[in-house]
């Protein structure tokens, strides 16, 4: 088949959501399709580019190349998906969640700043409501963007889960004496709440992080809070790291911290569990939750400083206990049986 | 229950959206929305701030984290620059339902933008965009003193300036508007002012003290923001002319638009001892004035096509009344007021004074049959029908965002594209932005 993988994103800005399209082509092009991926840049500020960028994946007609059929679309992320294709599939990484769940969150909150954003909410969420059912399957990421999809346009959406990349080569060595936090810098994924916690630990906890800046003021705040909290010596800052790099991190860590604000998904947490380490998260993280079974692969903390704090204290004095834990994830990780055989099989059925 | 921004002029300033509108509504209001008052003056009443939370803003840089929060933003329009200025200024940041207070507006644009603003290109750029080169010259005349303000607020009422963007449009008076022919593109209603009516026992003391003198002299009253259009240099033409002038005294209570010449000319028709100017009156001496008035005189030439919060008060005293037949006074019953033509104003003035004196009695029943009608004007009924207005113009919000991309599209196109070549591209377009937010899908080639 000639499949036509349709994503949006912003320039420069490579995270979870650019890897698994490239991803996906791969898995396409190994299974015996012809698959190109269409990157169309989305730029989400002021909020009236938004219904613009909306109408411009519209105006785009995927049917045919130089005559021959494109066989099936398969639309990632908004707006690309609201592209137009007679065997359009959607396969939802996530919806613009500052129109939905994020729109009055204090760090991620943006159209609620601005007058013109009720309006274009209102707008992102009716052309969701009427487009996204235009396709001839809508799959979605996690259990948890399902559920928000139900949830605010009433739409149903079936779970497909993908593995991390190179998963096969993920590996566990020993338990070293730092916590391990892989993540883009920026609010939403809670840098500096984990610094909150590492300041009211009773253990001499430790936490790498890894990871680029959104921006420099994201990056600044979690450098001043270090100061001001006078963690300098239990913190390493390691900026961007290499997947090879990522990968010994995982393998030599005590743990991993991810306690992100409600995530789509995470690969964070697929990639420690396949390095056999527990996961710290919070209770309200959002996908981590679909995979970490608290107390059992790993901790489920509430989203304040003390209680994550008590938990990066609880895995740090048990060692043997976090190893156990380690282990049980990757046992639940090859129960599952994610593979993108799986993701390839669905979406082009 | 829906959280609703509603910015209005509220106590204690001096008008009558402030001072009845706003006090009548609120309570029933807040029955039905959570309601957080937005206000840009420097004192609020107290007594507004146990009816709803009162927030602060400035219209240059207004708090929209905080307005976000709400569903939706009811703003209040009419007239008076100092009072409306500010909220307009909010209301075209971000669309909401505007209640015109006024209908036509050229006043207050003229006012905020030429007075105040110092801006005459915004003035002139406006009446250009509504009616053409027709309407900017007419601006330039008007700056230059060569057309009177009541030509143009007839003429050019830029009423769908007030109005541009807005997801819904309230007024108090349905006849008005459609008469004015600047009908919003957005969903109107015509909803009655809203009027809590005096107890009966308190009313029939006001009764008592009105007939506690039943001979003349008989008190006429004219009450309110008293601007040019009030009529009240013909009301003082009419009582002068007519012989039986001793046996009436005229009460004018509000504030005036020039003072110094309402004097002067009470000087000239020799009017002295039997006017008074009473200035801006407080409520306890509003009841005062009003219970012991035996006729009200409450006209309006040219209408701004606004309701009269104050009509709907001489009728709560039971207050015969004279308007004129213009706008949303030209709907009220014929037996509840008298009327005035606005072509034979001080005839029908001295007219009806005359017939007052020949039978009060006749007047007295006229005042009754009003206070009758207020039962039309219950803030419940208000509340309850602006909540479902609320709610239905929510559901169409989505196409302020549509219609504000049509325009850009358009205004980009005609930048660089011949008209023949951009009309494939504005018809794919428009078919998408129709699919996008109204669920007409299905525009690919298939």
């Amino acid at each position: 088949m000639k499949v036509l993988v349709v994503t949006s994103g912003v320039p420069f800005i490579r995270g979870g959501a650019e890897i698994l399209a490239d991803n996906l082509c791969q898995a396409l092009s190994a299974a015996g399709h012809t698959a190109e991926l269409i990157f169309i840049p989305f730029k989400h500020y002021p909020p009236s580019r938004i219904p613009e960028h909306m109408l411009a994946c519209r105006l785009l007609d995927l049917t045919e190349t130089c005559g021959v059929r494109i066989d099936r679309v398969i639309g990632l992320k908004f707006p690309a998906y609201l592209t137009p294709h007679p065997n359009k599939v959607i396969w939802l990484l996530h919806q613009h969640r500052t129109a939905y769940e994020l729109w009055d969150h204090p760090m991620a909150g943006d159209l609620i700043h601005h007058p013109d954003g009720p309006v274009v909410r209102e707008a992102i969420r009716q052309a969701d409501r009427e487009l996204i059912p235009e396709a001839k399957a809508v799959y979605t990421l996690s259990e948890n963007v399902s559920d928000r999809l139900r949830r605010f346009c009433g739409i149903a959406g079936e779970p497909l889960y993908n593995p991390p990349a190179h998963a096969a080569l993920f590996h566990n060595n020993f338990a070293g004496d730092y916590f391990f936090f892989p993540s883009r810098v920026t609010g939403v994924k809670r840098q500096l709440l984990v610094i909150e916690a590492l300041a009211r630990c009773q253990e001499r906890t430790l936490v790498r992080f890894a990871g680029e800046a959104d921006s420099p003021r994201e990056l600044a705040a979690c450098v001043d809070a270090i100061r001001q909290l006078k963690v300098e010596d239990r913190v390493e800052w390691l900026g961007w790291i290499s997947e090879e790099q990522k990968r010994e991190l995982y393998a030599n860590c005590l743990g991993v911290l991810f306690p992100p604000v409600d995530e789509d998904y995470g690969y964070v947490t697929l990639e420690a569990m396949l390095s056999s380490k527990p996961v710290i998260t919070c209770a309200d993280s959002g996908g981590p939750l679909e995979f970490v079974v608290d107390r059992q692969t790993g901790l489920v903390a509430a989203p304040t400083p003390e209680s994550l704090a008590r938990a990066m204290d609880a895995l740090w004095a048990d060692r043997r206990g976090a190893a156990a834990k380690g282990e049980a994830g990757r046992a639940r990780y090859e129960g599952l049986k994610i593979s993108w055989e799986n993701v390839v099989e669905k979406l082009l059925c | 229950m829906l959280k609703i921004n509603w910015f209005s002029p509220l106590p204690p300033a001096r008008s009558g959206i402030a001072q009845n509108f706003a006090m009548q509504l609120l309570p029933a209001l807040a029955r039905h929305f959570e309601v957080v008052l937005w206000t840009d003056q420097d004192q609020v009443a107290p007594e507004v701030q146990r009816m709803a939370r009162v927030a602060r803003y400035a219209p240059d840089a207004p708090p929209w984290r905080e307005i976000n929060d709400g569903a939706i933003s009811v703003y209040h329009l009419g007239n008076q620059p100092d009072l409306h200025g500010g909220i307009w200024q909010v209301s075209m940041c971000q669309p909401g339902i505007v209640v015109l207070h006024d209908l036509r507006l050229h006043d207050f644009f003229f006012t905020l933008w030429v007075q105040y603003r110092k801006d005459r290109a915004s003035y002139l750029a406006a009446l250009e965009r509504w009616y053409g080169g027709e309407g900017r010259r007419a601006g330039e005349a008007f700056c230059r003193g060569g057309i009177s303000p009541e030509s143009m607020a007839q003429e050019f009422p830029l009423t769908r300036e007030a109005v541009r963007g807005a997801l819904g449009v309230v007024t108090h008076s349905s006849r008005a508007l459609a008469e004015l022919k600047e009908t919003p593109v957005c969903p109107i209603i015509a909803l009655d002012h809203p009027y809590v009516p005096a107890g009966e026992p308190r009313y029939r003391q006001w009764l008592a003290a009105r007939t506690a003198s039943p001979h003349p002299p008989y008190r006429l009253v004219v009450f309110g923001y008293l601007s040019r259009n009030r009529r009240l240099e013909a009301v003082l033409e009419a009582l002068a002319g007519i012989p039986e002038r001793e046996q009436f005294r005229l009460d004018v209570c509000g504030q005036l638009w020039d003072e110094g010449h309402i004097r002067n000319q009470i000087e000239r028709f020799g009017l002295g001892s039997l006017v008074k100017l009473l200035g801006f009156l407080p409520e306890s001496l509003v009841e005062q004035e009003l219970s012991i008035a035996d006729l009200a005189i409450n006209l309006r030439y040219p209408s701004m096509g606004e309701a009269s919060g104050s009509q709907l008060q001489f009728w709560d005293y039971g207050l015969p009344t004279l308007v004129t037949r213009t706008g949303w006074y030209a709907s009220l019953p014929e037996d509840a007021v008298a009327f005035v033509r606005p072509e034979h104003e001080v005839e029908d003035i001295q007219s009806h004074l005359r017939a007052f004196l020949a039978d009060p009695g006749a007047f007295r029943a006229m005042g009754e049959r009003g206070r009758q009608s207020l039962e039309n004007n219950d803030p419940e009924k208000y509340a309850n029908t602006m909540a479902q207005f609320a709610t239905m113009v929510l559901r169409r919000s989505p196409v302020v965002s549509a219609l504000a991309l049509a325009g850009r599209i358009g205004n980009d196109l005609s930048a660089w594209l011949h008209p023949a070549a951009s009309s494939y591209l504005l018809d794919r377009a428009s078919r998408e932005i129709v699919a996008i937010w109204q669920g007409k899908t299905g525009s690919h080639d298939e």
